[in-house]
């Protein structure tokens, strides 16, 4: 069936099949494989994806959900080709991705969560990321990527 | 240039989500497959029946044991010089533990697939199941495989000096047993191929360590030339030392692909991450050393089992390593060392990250500490009085260079103040005007060595092709594959420094075996101490011939040349051209082709570390919690820091989980998987994770790497356990042998105590 949403800030209309997730929709019938498909059962967060402004594991989410709403992928965090998100520049600056698998729901999260709390501390970042696991990194690295993106965006 | 945090070019794809992942692939026509798994734990198939599923709307071919080649192949895909076993088939008429595979489907999408595996019929004869060494090792119990005693190879032994001599002047004696369980690598991005056949010619997108090795075991088990084999990996999200494997899935897509003359796509669930993987390997050590009142180790005495589960993979590398390394990390020279791997009927134990030394040195670690109490010591000084040093026998049969271990506990040892801070839990509890409270904090300490590369277990090759541009750039063309831990920045670096040419002007060319060098595969804490080597070589030949053409030039001889930032001067003068100006064509005509490829034989190089940890154990709960570490690493010139403080946290990450909550579950009457998904196998979340203090010294260069560079990957995991478990004795006063150290376990250990 078809849906209309509108992606990263783009109108799109989407042909979906009923029983499909919003993660395999938005890999596949979208076009969009940047979100990560780390366990399809809402335990790991690599695709996460900001559903009317609310973070949400796409993978429990079903595509036909999506009708009339508003998504942003990690494809959407980029504000311009030339220009990075301050979240990804720091990502890429203090270490916050090794394999880079679980980096595009984290981001997205990440995103989410400032976009809430512009300067959250060090304990609401991690209470934040709970739900997205990383296996690379410890997390150290990616908690200060955060907090360094939230001070360079407040200033 | 060395030692710089440049900017990895991996990462603006993985950040923006561009980054292509082998199962991001999409292809015209392709199919998409799944696995059919066995329910039972050791089984003959008395009948298999794919006819209904075949018959179903959209299913375009099903394999079982009956249509696949039979071919015994290697489990673990290293070359032959390694003790490898030949103990698998794509598809066997028999299973050996739950959740094998039994047959696949491909269909036109991946929702027909499952529907279709339920339409296979199967019928099993079952057959007596072993899933522990005892039940396997029992006396007349019928073989897993081919050997009769279901060991994976004849037992490693390890012989130096004389041990009853030693023991027989050893004061103390300190014997115990010490059990592992089975973490997981759990690596983020499950298993995932495509494949593609174009005529003759087979095509594979694999998240794979080991592309070449995969080339090789696809050709070897299809019978196919390695021309007609094209492996192909860019980015990959994670593979920890599992993904150096081959899981059956591979041979099965290619063979579905070539079926349907339709691309295929095989991708594991998170579920089948677990069933069909790889962990580490479980197992027992039993260890006795001797001392004298002075501390110095006097004789040491080891048998290590391990447990293989239903195939060998990597099980004779493993024990060879992990049994050998107690020849090591303290000193001794009478050690008689055994270390057995046994097949059961459990999920298979393959290469994981510490590579059999995790579980040896755990034990070896603890009981230091056990011997130091006994001795009335402090433990770092019993350990710093053992620790091996320049010189020393290393496991792999050559001298330690330096005094790295010695360096890393001296450094931590003053950067906690860990002569004050240890026994401050158990100070607390036997004051008698105050009430301690629930809460018990404690230190522990862990040290480890680890080699770089795999020799002399394999006789490695770092292979490179260096070539500079018409416009002075440069493209590194290597066989090694980019996990995610920065190698090929660091092999980048590697390669700007050599040659005198901005970073930025290197580019590294990979993950396509038609192109690339040969390469042995990402393992082993190699890549940046072996691949970066062999680069090294190949742009210094390139350099060689930059500085002849630039000598012409400048009228002088090359010996008086050296590149800066991508100029050729004249040493102590301003005179000189830009590389790009040297390299370009003159009057219309190219300058030769400027191409260089190199060879790096590596032996081995040793890496060190000490961790120093602090945690808290809630004696009503038995919860314990890790507050902070610090770990100190000796790996020699580091390349690139954030990367290796990367590499250093996500170790203890991973090391944190094994020694407190990680354990993959086999239930001991059906051999079923009990805990295969991240709710019930727990990991450590932002939320668990202690702030890390990670101080990197570079103290032990080693000649055979790269400007003195050496591997840091496996070093992190390997410490942090032993000082976790030592941390819990200094709390709490008991003492754990075995991990994960579960609250039900810490409760239970208090109660005894308490009843003395």
């Amino acid at each position: 069936m078809k849906i209309s949403l509108t992606l990263n800030g783009e109108a799109r209309e989407l042909e979906v099949e009923p029983c499909r997730s919003l993660l395999d929709v938005l890999r596949n019938e979208a076009g969009l494989p940047g979100t990560k498909k780390g366990c399809d059962v809402g335990d790991c967060g690599a695709c996460t994806v900001i559903l009317d402004g609310k973070p949400v594991n796409s993978c429990l989410v079903l595509g036909v959900e999506a009708e009339g709403r508003e998504v942003t992928t990690i494809e959407g965090i980029q504000p311009a080709p030339d220009r990075l998100h301050p979240l990804q520049e720091k990502f890429m600056q203090l270490g916050g991705a090794q394999c880079g698998f679980c980096t595009p729901g984290m981001i997205v999260m990440a995103k989410a969560l400032l976009d809430e709390n512009p300067s959250p501390t060090e304990e609401e970042i991690r209470f934040g990321i709970a739900g997205n696991i990383c296996r690379c990194t410890g997390y150290t690295k990616i908690v200060e990527a955060i907090q360094a993106a939230a001070e360079e965006m407040g200033k | 240039m060395i030692g710089e945090s440049v900017r990895r070019p991996d990462m603006p794809g993985k950040v923006t989500g561009r980054a292509q992942y082998a199962g991001d692939l999409s292809l015209p026509g392709m199919l998409h497959a799944k696995t059919k798994r066995s329910t039972v734990a050791h089984a003959r198939i008395k009948r298999i029946d794919a006819t209904k599923a075949l018959a179903y709307p959209g299913v375009k071919a099903v394999l079982t044991h009956h249509d696949v080649p039979r071919v015994l192949h290697y489990g673990s895909p290293h070359p032959r010089s390694a003790s490898v076993t030949k103990d698998q088939y794509i598809l066997d008429s028999r299973v050996r533990y739950w959740g094998e595979s039994v047959a696949v489907v491909a269909a036109t999408s991946e929702e027909i697939a499952e529907e279709a595996l339920d339409l296979i019929e199967v019928e099993y004869e079952e057959l007596p199941a072993a899933f522990t060494v005892e039940q396997a090792l029992a006396p007349g119990f019928p073989p897993i495989h081919e050997r009769a005693d279901n060991l994976v190879v004849d037992p490693v032994v390890v012989r130096r000096g004389d041990v009853d001599q030693g023991f027989a002047e050893a004061d103390l004696v300190v014997e115990g047993t010490y059990a592992m369980g089975r973490p997981t690598p759990a690596y983020m991005e499950p298993n995932v191929c495509v494949c593609r056949w174009d005529d003759d010619r087979l095509t594979v997108w694999i998240s794979t360590q080991t592309p070449f090795m995969v080339r090789g075991s696809l050709a070897e088990v299809l019978g196919l030339p390695h021309h007609k084999v094209r492996v192909l990996v860019d980015h990959m999200g994670g593979g920890f030392g599992a993904k150096q494997d081959l899981f059956q899935s591979e041979f099965l897509c290619a063979l579905l692909a070539q079926r349907t003359r339709r691309p295929v796509r095989m991708e594991f669930t998170r579920k089948e991450t677990f069933l069909g993987g790889r962990s580490r390997h479980p197992g027992t050590v039993w260890l006795r050393q001797g001392f004298k009142k002075d501390g110095t180790i006097t004789a040491r005495e080891a048998r290590v089992t391990f447990n293989s589960g239903a195939y060998g993979s990597h099980a004779p590398g493993v024990t060879a390593v992990g049994t050998a390394a107690l020849t090591s990390l303290y000193r001794c020279d009478n050690v008689h060392l055994e270390g057995r791997c046994v097949y059961t009927n459990t999920p298979i134990a393959g290469a994981f990250r510490g590579y059999g030394v995790v579980q040896t040195y755990y034990a070896l670690d603890i009981q230091m500490e056990e011997a130091a109490e006994r001795l009335g010591m402090d433990p770092a000084e019993l350990k710093l009085r053992n620790a091996v040093r320049e010189g020393d026998l290393s496991p792999s049969g050559h001298p330690i260079i330096g005094h790295g271990l010695e360096d890393c506990i001296r450094r931590g040892v003053e950067e906690v103040n860990w002569k004050q801070i240890r026994g401050q839990g158990r100070k607390t509890e036997n004051q008698e005007d105050s009430d301690p409270g629930p809460i018990r904090r404690g230190w522990g300490m862990g040290c480890e060595m680890h080699g770089s590369s795999a020799y002399p277990g394999i006789k490695e090759q770092g292979n490179a092709t260096v070539r500079m541009n018409e416009d002075g750039t440069v493209q590194l063309f290597t066989g090694t594959t980019g996990l995610g831990t920065g190698a090929h920045t660091a092999l980048a670096q590697v390669v700007a420094e050599e040659l005198g040419v901005r970073f930025e002007d290197v580019s590294v060319v990979h993950g396509d075996t038609d192109v690339v060098p040969w390469d042995i595969g990402a393992f082993a804490s190699h890549t940046t101490y072996m691949g970066g080597r062999a680069a090294q070589m190949a742009a210094a030949e390139v350099k060689e011939e930059v500085l002849a053409i630039a000598a012409e030039a400048l009228e002088a001889s090359p010996a008086d040349l050296e590149i800066r930032q991508g100029r050729v001067r004249i040493k102590g003068s301003d005179r000189g051209i830009s590389v790009r100006e040297a390299v370009s064509p003159k009057k219309g005509l190219p300058t030769k082709q400027l191409i260089a490829s190199a060879s790096y034989t590596p032996t081995k190089s040793y890496s060190f570390a000490a961790h120093f940890v602090e945690v808290q154990v809630d004696t009503e709960t038995g919860q314990v919690d890790v507050l902070q570490v610090v770990p100190v690493h000796e790996i020699g010139r580091v390349i690139h820091p954030v990367a290796a403080e990367g590499q250093i946290e996500g170790g203890i990450q991973q090391g944190i989980g094994h020694t407190l909550t990680e354990d993959y579950i086999v239930d001991p009457v059906t051999g079923r998987s009990l805990n295969a998904g991240f709710v019930d196998y727990k990991m450590p979340l932002s939320m668990d994770m202690p702030p890390i203090r990670t101080i990197i010294l570079e103290t032990a260069p080693d000649p055979g790497g790269p400007f003195g560079a050496k591997g840091v990957g496996e070093d992190p995991i390997i410490a942090i356990g032993p000082a976790i478990a030592n941390a819990v004795y200094d709390a709490t006063g008991v003492r754990f042998r075995h991990y994960p150290i579960t609250p039900e376990q810490v409760l239970e250990g208090l109660r005894q105590k308490r009843k003395g």
